[in-house]
């Protein structure tokens, strides 16, 4: 009975392949996390990097392959289920309540329990904007303050692995590099994080590491450095000759 | 008109009370429950069956309630699965057509097995006057029976987890299931929910007049009227719009007749349709 010497990885995503009407879009694609990485998947539009997020937090069903977390086999899971268990999954669409106040979103994200003060307090002092607008409907709010509100939202079930989905999407420049700046100070907090993300420069500045998605497979992984160097990732993804 | 207008509003609790489980379970599942009102009177026919086996009132009353929820947890849980994996237009078809057929069993069923059995609670004592007006204290215990009901169902949905869980899946099902709210679980308690409605608006009418079982197709148009005018979904928007029907109906039968009434109930509901088709507080889509 010794200290371990190895952690065992907080995700392990084993070829999965999924997709829509019996139609796969990402075929076995394999990552791994450990607690308190940052990962980044980059591709561009339509490379999987969605079909491979919702198929990780149990919103739509793989047809091969797994998914462990925490150890645990939860392949197959439902969605509720698996957010129960600590994955807090960020969409690009959002998916607030509209018209519910900020306030009663941020509650329902530490459902089934009884919304924690310490943690709101906790999601106000990272986004203030949401303090100032605690009564105010979600539907009635702009992009960059529901993007927030999101991100907020999924921070109070307390998750041990925080998925978000293009959270530069539709953000203006200014706003986009803000939200990347609140996930950056999670990170210093020593949050997981797994981002997929098309804006790469902002992705690669955040993530350790990095997997890069091309028609539904892997076709690159390495550290944010290397692949920042990477020719055909500057050509690609960095616009550079 | 003054007592028009009170008679009114003592129905048009009633109607709400009556609307508010059909609009919970649209909103929430995309189910028209056309066999709201078939509920109703199935939870009436098995508190009167309770009472002839010698039970008391009360005691009745909750069987009836209970039953009543039972039923409709019992439909959600099988009859509308298939409903469940369908989307859109197809889904309200089918919810619908399945639910009219469950309509059409229990309405055969009670008329064959019960052609004569009826509700009717008689509440004693002497009419109270309010504003002038002598009121039957039947009258004032539905009424605050519904405005009870009301107010419950107020608090739960305002100031309960589990409330503003079931309001988080009718507003976005997907952000639901992401902060770990099960809808499957959501859905059967809200039809549990709404049967109960539906087997304490028996109970409640029936202190006013007798439900019989042929009340059930009046009951579920009344149901769906209320539903269309006061937005479907909106608590708050049923409990209004079956207040001011129920004047609509007393104020017309009183000036008109009794003839028109439903007629003009219909035309409340095509009206609403076309001037604000997320009706009164209905959430706009």
């Amino acid at each position: 009975m010794g200290a371990p010497t190895v952690a065992e990885p907080l995700l392990v995503v084993d070829g999965i392949s999924a997709g829509y009407l019996d139609q796969d879009v990402v075929h076995q694609v394999g990552l791994t996390m450990d607690a308190g990485d940052a990962v980044a998947v980059i591709g561009s539009n339509g490379a999987g990097k969605t079909t491979l997020f919702r198929a990780v937090c149990g919103m739509l069903a793989a047809s091969r392959g797994g998914v462990h977390f925490g150890g645990v086999d939860i392949t197959g899971w439902r969605a509720h289920r698996i957010a129960r268990a600590g994955v807090a999954y960020v969409p690009a669409e959002r998916h607030l309540f509209p018209e519910m106040s900020v306030r009663d979103n941020l509650s329902l994200g530490a459902y089934p329990r009884r919304p924690d003060a310490t943690r709101m307090a906790l999601v106000f002092d990272l986004f203030p904007r949401l303090g100032e607008r605690a009564r105010q409907h979600a539907g009635t709010m702009s992009g960059g303050e529901q993007q927030m509100l999101a991100v907020g939202r999924a921070l109070m079930s307390k998750p041990r692995l925080l998925m978000l989905d293009e959270p530069s999407t539709g953000l203006a420049p200014k706003l986009a590099a803000e939200a990347y700046a609140a996930l950056a100070e999670l990170r210093r907090q020593g949050l997981t994080i797994l981002v997929a993300e098309q804006q790469v420069p902002m992705a690669l500045g955040l993530a350790d590491r990095a997997y890069v998605l091309e028609n539904g497979r892997v076709e690159l992984e390495g550290t944010s450095t290397e692949l920042a160097q990477n020719p055909d990732v500057r050509r690609a993804y960095l616009g550079v000759a | 008109m003054k007592a028009a207008i009170l008679d009114g509003i003592v129905l048009g609790l009633q109607y709400g009370l009556l609307g508010v489980g059909l609009t919970l379970v649209f909103g929430l599942a995309g189910v028209l429950n056309l066999a709201h009102g078939q509920l109703a009177v199935l939870a009436a026919i098995i508190a009167a069956l309770t009472i002839d086996a010698g039970a008391a009132v009360g005691l009745a009353a909750l069987v009836g309630i209970l039953c009543a929820a039972g039923a409709n947890l019992f439909l959600d849980r099988t009859l509308m699965q298939p409903v469940y994996r369908l989307r859109g237009e197809s889904r309200v078809l089918l919810g619908l057509l399945l639910m009219l057929g469950v309509a059409f069993v229990i309405d055969g069923f009670l008329e064959w097995r019960y052609p004569i059995e009826a509700l009717s609670l008689r509440i004693g004592g002497d009419p109270i006057p309010i504003l002038g007006v002598n009121m039957r204290v039947g009258s004032l215990l539905a009424s605050a029976i519904a405005v009870a009901a009301g107010a419950a169902l107020l608090v739960f949905f305002r100031g309960t987890t589990t409330g503003r869980a079931v309001r988080s899946v009718i507003q976005d099902e997907d952000g639901a299931r992401l902060c770990g709210i099960n809808p499957a679980f959501v859905r059967a308690l809200v039809f549990a929910l709404s049967g109960a409605l539906a087997g304490l608006v028996a109970i409640t009418r029936s202190m006013t007049s007798p439900v019989t079982v042929t009340e059930g197709i009046t009951l579920t148009t009344l149901a769906l009227i209320v539903a269309v005018v006061g937005g479907l979904g909106s608590v708050s928007g049923a409990f209004l719009a079956g207040i001011l029907l129920g004047i609509v109906d007393r104020v017309s039968s009183f000036y008109i007749g009794t003839y028109i009434t439903t007629i003009m109930l219909l035309a409340a509901a095509a009206i609403t349709i076309v001037v604000r088709p997320s009706g009164l507080l209905g959430a706009r889509r």
